[in-house]
């Protein structure tokens, strides 16, 4: 059994909490309201923490809430959500009790965030240069000068071809490649401490995401950053992350070192994803149901009991706890596979 | 059945004497219930090539030629619904305002088929996707994704096609559903014995879906062959810098590759002479600048476009990465014969 | 170099635009029923005189006969004469088109400085009371007919207050007119150096100006308003927020993005109120270009009614090449 990277040490908390955590989400939760009054639960408690330097890896499918969660952290729910309870300690500090001027001063100067569609993202009437160097005066109270041959630094260090050129051109200008090592220009050049990648590399090429996942690895390692890197795609994150939390329907379900959780996935879900990039439909068949339950399932059923083929008359009673599999490894069901 | 020959295609540029050009010279075949991956990044001409094949754009030269069922001579032109495309974007191929069982009917309005003859056709269609029929009557936008592009596969498979072009069917699908598209789209094959030209950036999902691969670069194949030879042991620097980019769900498997790619795609509006790789090719010589590297012929119905695949090949490992993580998935994802026993955490 | 291009081919189009609005215009003014022979007679004139005056107008010629002498006319500098003023209708409008583009320029200018900050404050807190605020004012503004609001105004701050001149034109009586250079009187009595004439102008201008200007401020407030809610709730406006850019950045980047709809909106108003300040102008005595139009078409007074056309259309069409010419400067994606 593979113990956690760096965390060979038992916790008390969910997802290994120490107190050498960089940043540690606590019971965080997310609601939307919807059009007939009653609010949609998009994130039901989420438990999650990173150490310095660490690369901790998201997975999940859309709907799963990846990007609130990763919005929610910086204090901003995408609308029309509102973080309905818990805390998001970074630093020492709970983000979510700061001020609206307190939190502006953390985000995008020691959190910051590397978007999908950056082409989208970026301000289509601002030169890339300007959007780069904003980010230094602003953040570090560089003069336009200083801002600009930062800004310029920044450029040839996520090597984007012929920087010169591209301190002036606009975002619609640049290949979707080009931008989105721009965006990571932005998100790295106040030296953050801890980076927050939604599915940034979900619309590029292969041989394009491999090099941009080869610069955000080298770039974070030099600048020491930790990362939370959000992603459907189960391949990225088996090469690239320290350790993987998988969510489902606004719950962390199982997190493990990679090795643990690729070696020996453990929840039912966790084995129907990494089953459906096997490409073999009998391993997907065998952890899908065929067809839902008809029992309904309790409010403080396991949220996962209508899909899951191991459900118990327990799970529809009964929600499983966050439990420790083994060092580091845990996982949210009353039936974990073991291997 | 299909035989697609030199083609090549050029769009004017609104405004410009000069054109681009998506497509360079371009053959390749496809024998009946057989799926022919045709895989390249955004900008290679691959979903140029499939809208050709159905009809959809004219190509500049060359020809494209069916030979279905019971006609020898081929035709230029195949009958109505015996070739079908399948879209990317299910929610917008689908008419947000039209019902299921219309949606999926209409390609029936083109074909001499008798109007009380729809309604068991769809519904024969439907269970071809297993789709509820239920969902007849619902409008696209009450459905997931993956309903969506079950959609999508029923209406081409209505007219009971010879031939289906998929372009990227998956890639704007999660995991499960992709998952899910693939395995109907293998057996809809095997039932029907239906050709399929499956066109996607995805090496895994091609690996796994294709008989026989061609690797699209710039408007060209630069290689193309059978599916696990040219995994295995890729001959173009292309394909095997492709191959390396594959991140596969596993920790311990790596694509190994003598090849990473640098830099993006050239574009296609003023085409390098020579090799279109050179700018990006590791094993570049000056000869691959002055000329384009002929189509070589490596092994049976394997062909490529290189001077020095003889050296790529020696120093690409012959790679059973895709057998292993096959083998690994089987161990670690097979579903335990018995109820796992019920875990109880200790204080 | 491109900008030039751009002109050049913009220009190209101008005198085929212009010959287009002119025959429309020709065409539909014709078809006003009433003689203008009659009416400059009287009802006293007999039939014979009124076919001699028919025919010495030219009105007996069939109706292309009678657009290519128009046209010709025109080509030659001359817009016609006005039976009522007798005097040609260029010099008029020359006197009278200025007056109306005072009046509507300054009035612009207080609904965009009004309009455009209440909108971007609203967008910014739509909870505040800014943002309340700003609700009742768009939905009054869009409701109040101009010419009541100018009546109230002048009842309060003439009549009651007495702090505004009366509304008789755009000087006080006593006050000696500068001689005209731009047309704007403002200007004008500044060139000449008459303080007295300058503040005389100034202070009949406030009322007709504020009446514009916040009528009109509504569609530029509601424009602005929601373009940069848009803008700061789209993927870039959030991305910004996410990065940590102070509010005031945000919003300036914003409104920048916003620019282009405002713009419109301003360049559409501004073509539209040449004519359609015409109520408040008859309210105030203005003797703008607006009522000088409506008196010819109530007089089958023809030529004013084409000639006013024909400066409405020639400054509009100078407005939209400006505006294109911001969307160019303010949007780099569309240089080409």
């Amino acid at each position: 059994m593979d113990t956690l990277i760096g965390a060979a040490k038992p916790s008390h908390s969910a997802v290994s909490a120490t107190s050498a955590d960089l940043l540690r989400t606590e019971d965080l939760r997310v609601v939307f309201p919807t059009a007939t009054g009653q609010a949609r639960t998009v994130l039901r408690g989420i438990d999650l923490s990173v150490k310095p330097g660490e690369v901790l890896g998201l997975v999940g499918e859309s709907g799963a809430g990846k990007t609130t969660l990763a919005r929610s952290i910086l204090g901003v729910p995408p609308a029309p959500g509102r973080i309905a309870g818990g805390r998001v300690i970074f630093e020492g500090r709970n983000i979510l009790a700061l001020s609206e001027k307190q939190l502006r001063l953390l985000r995008g100067r020691r959190l910051a965030m590397v978007v999908p569609n950056p082409r989208g993202e970026l301000n289509p009437t601002v030169k890339i240069g300007d959007q780069i160097a904003t980010m230094a005066r602003v953040h570090l109270g560089l003069d336009r000068k200083a801002a600009r041959d930062r800004a310029f630094e920044m450029l040839k260090a996520v090597q984007i071809p012929d920087p010169e050129r591209r301190m002036n051109a606009y975002p619609h200008e640049l290949s979707g490649g080009m931008a989105q090592r721009a965006v990571i220009a932005i998100a790295l050049i106040c030296d953050p401490a801890f980076v927050i990648s939604d599915d940034a590399t979900s619309g590029l090429d292969v041989t394009v995401q491999a090099q941009i996942l080869d610069l955000m690895r080298k770039l974070t390692a030099e600048h020491g950053s930790a990362m939370l890197f959000i992603t459907r795609d189960v391949g990225i994150t088996a090469h690239f992350c320290d350790r993987v939390a998988v969510l489902y329907d606004g719950e962390i379900v199982e997190a493990a070192s990679r090795n643990a959780l690729f070696l020996s996935p453990a929840h039912p879900y966790t084995l129907l994803l990494l089953a459906a990039f096997s490409h073999n439909p009998a391993l997907r068949l065998g952890w899908s149901v065929t067809a839902a339950a008809a029992a309904p399932a309790a409010s403080d059923a396991c949220i996962y009991a209508d899909r899951c083929p191991l459900a118990q008359p327990i799970c529809r009673a009964e929600k499983p706890p966050m439990a420790e599999l083994a060092p580091g490894h845990v996982v949210r069901c009353h039936f974990p596979v073991r291997h | 059945m299909l035989t697609v020959e030199h083609l090549r295609k050029q769009f004017p540029i609104a405004g410009s004497r000069k054109v681009v050009s998506a497509i360079n010279d371009v053959s390749f075949s496809i024998a009946p219930g057989e799926t022919l991956g045709l895989v390249g990044e955004s900008g290679s001409g691959k979903t140029t090539v499939g809208r050709i094949v159905v009809g959809l754009i004219e190509p500049t030269s060359g020809a494209v030629r069916f030979n279905l069922a019971g006609d020898a001579q081929g035709k230029a032109r195949p009958p109505n619904g015996k070739v079908q495309l399948v879209f990317q974007e299910p929610a917008e191929s689908l008419d947000p305002r039209m019902k299921i069982g219309s949606t999926i009917a209409e390609p029936l309005q083109a074909l001499a088929v008798e109007r009380t003859e729809w309604r068991r056709r769809v519904r024969d269609a439907m269970g071809l996707v297993r789709l509820n029929p239920a969902l007849l009557d619902a409008y696209p936008a009450e459905l997931s994704a993956g309903q969506q592009q079950r959609v999508g596969v029923a209406r081409a498979m209505i007219t009971e096609p010879e031939l289906v072009v998929l372009d990227e069917p998956t890639s704007a699908l999660d995991p499960t559903a992709r998952a899910e598209i693939i395995d109907l789209l293998k057996r809809i094959q095997i039932e029907r014995n239906t050709a399929y030209l499956f066109i996607s950036h995805d090496l895994s999902t091609i690996r796994f879906i294709s008989h026989r691969v061609a690797v699209m670069y710039l408007g060209m194949i630069v290689e193309q062959g059978d599916a696990a030879a040219l995994f295995s042991r890729p001959q173009h620097p292309y394909s095997s810098g492709l191959l390396s980019s594959v991140l596969l769900p596993h920790p311990n498997l790596v694509m190994e590759s003598p090849v990473s790619l640098k830099g993006e795609i050239p574009s296609p509006i003023d085409l390098p002479t020579g090799c279109f790789l050179a700018s990006r090719c590791p094993f570049v010589i000056d000869r691959c600048r002055g000329e384009m590297p002929p189509a070589e012929t490596v092994g049976p119905g394997h062909s490529v476009h290189c001077f020095r695949h003889n050296e790529v090949a020696a120093t690409t490992p012959a790679s059973k990465t895709f057998e292993a993580y096959v083998a690994e998935a089987e161990r670690t994802l097979m579903r335990p014969a018995r109820q796992p026993a019920r875990f109880i955490p200790q204080p | 170099m491109r900008i030039a291009r751009y002109l050049l081919h913009r220009l190209a189009f101008v005198l085929p635009q212009l010959l287009g609005i002119v025959l429309v215009s020709f065409f539909l003014v014709k078809s006003i029923p009433g003689d203008p022979a009659v009416l400059m007679l009287g009802p006293t004139a007999t039939p014979d005189a009124i076919a001699g005056l028919r025919t010495q107008m030219g009105l007996d010629q069939p109706f292309y006969v009678q657009f290519i002498l128009y046209v010709n006319h025109l080509l030659h500098g001359d817009l016609g004469t006005s039976w009522q003023t007798t005097r040609p209708v260029l010099d008029d409008l020359i006197q009278r088109f200025p007056a109306t583009l005072e009046l509507v320029t300054f009035s612009l200018i207080l609904a965009i400085a009004v309009g455009m900050g209440l909108g971007v404050v609203s967008a910014l807190n739509p909870k505040g009371w800014v943002g309340k605020l700003t609700d009742i004012y768009g939905l009054s503004a869009g409701a109040l007919p101009d010419f009541w609001f100018a009546l109230v105004l002048i009842f309060v701050f003439y009549t009651l207050a007495h702090w505004a001149p009366a509304p008789l034109g755009r000087l006080d009586i006593e006050v000696i007119a500068p001689a005209q250079v731009t047309g704007f009187m403002t200007i004008d009595t500044l060139l000449a150096g008459d303080m007295q004439a300058f503040r005389s102008a100034v202070s009949h201008l406030i009322l007709p100006v504020l009446t514009l200007g916040l009528i009109n401020a509504g569609p530029i407030m509601k424009m602005t308003q929601s373009s940069v809610e848009k803008m700061l709730a789209s993927d870039a406006g959030g991305y910004e927020v996410l990065c940590g850019i102070p509010q005031n950045l945000v919003a300036r980047h914003a409104l920048r993005n916003a620019l282009p709809s405002i713009v419109t909106i301003i360049s559409v108003l501004y073509g539209y109120l040449i004519g359609g300040a015409v109520l408040v102008e008859i309210v105030f005595s203005w003797g703008g270009a607006g009522q000088y139009a409506v008196q010819g078409v109530l007089n089958s007074d023809i030529y004013p009614v084409l000639g006013f056309v024909l400066f409405s259309a020639i400054f509009s069409l100078i407005v939209y090449i400006l505006v294109d010419l911001i969307y160019v400067l303010v949007d780099p994606r569309i240089s080409h």
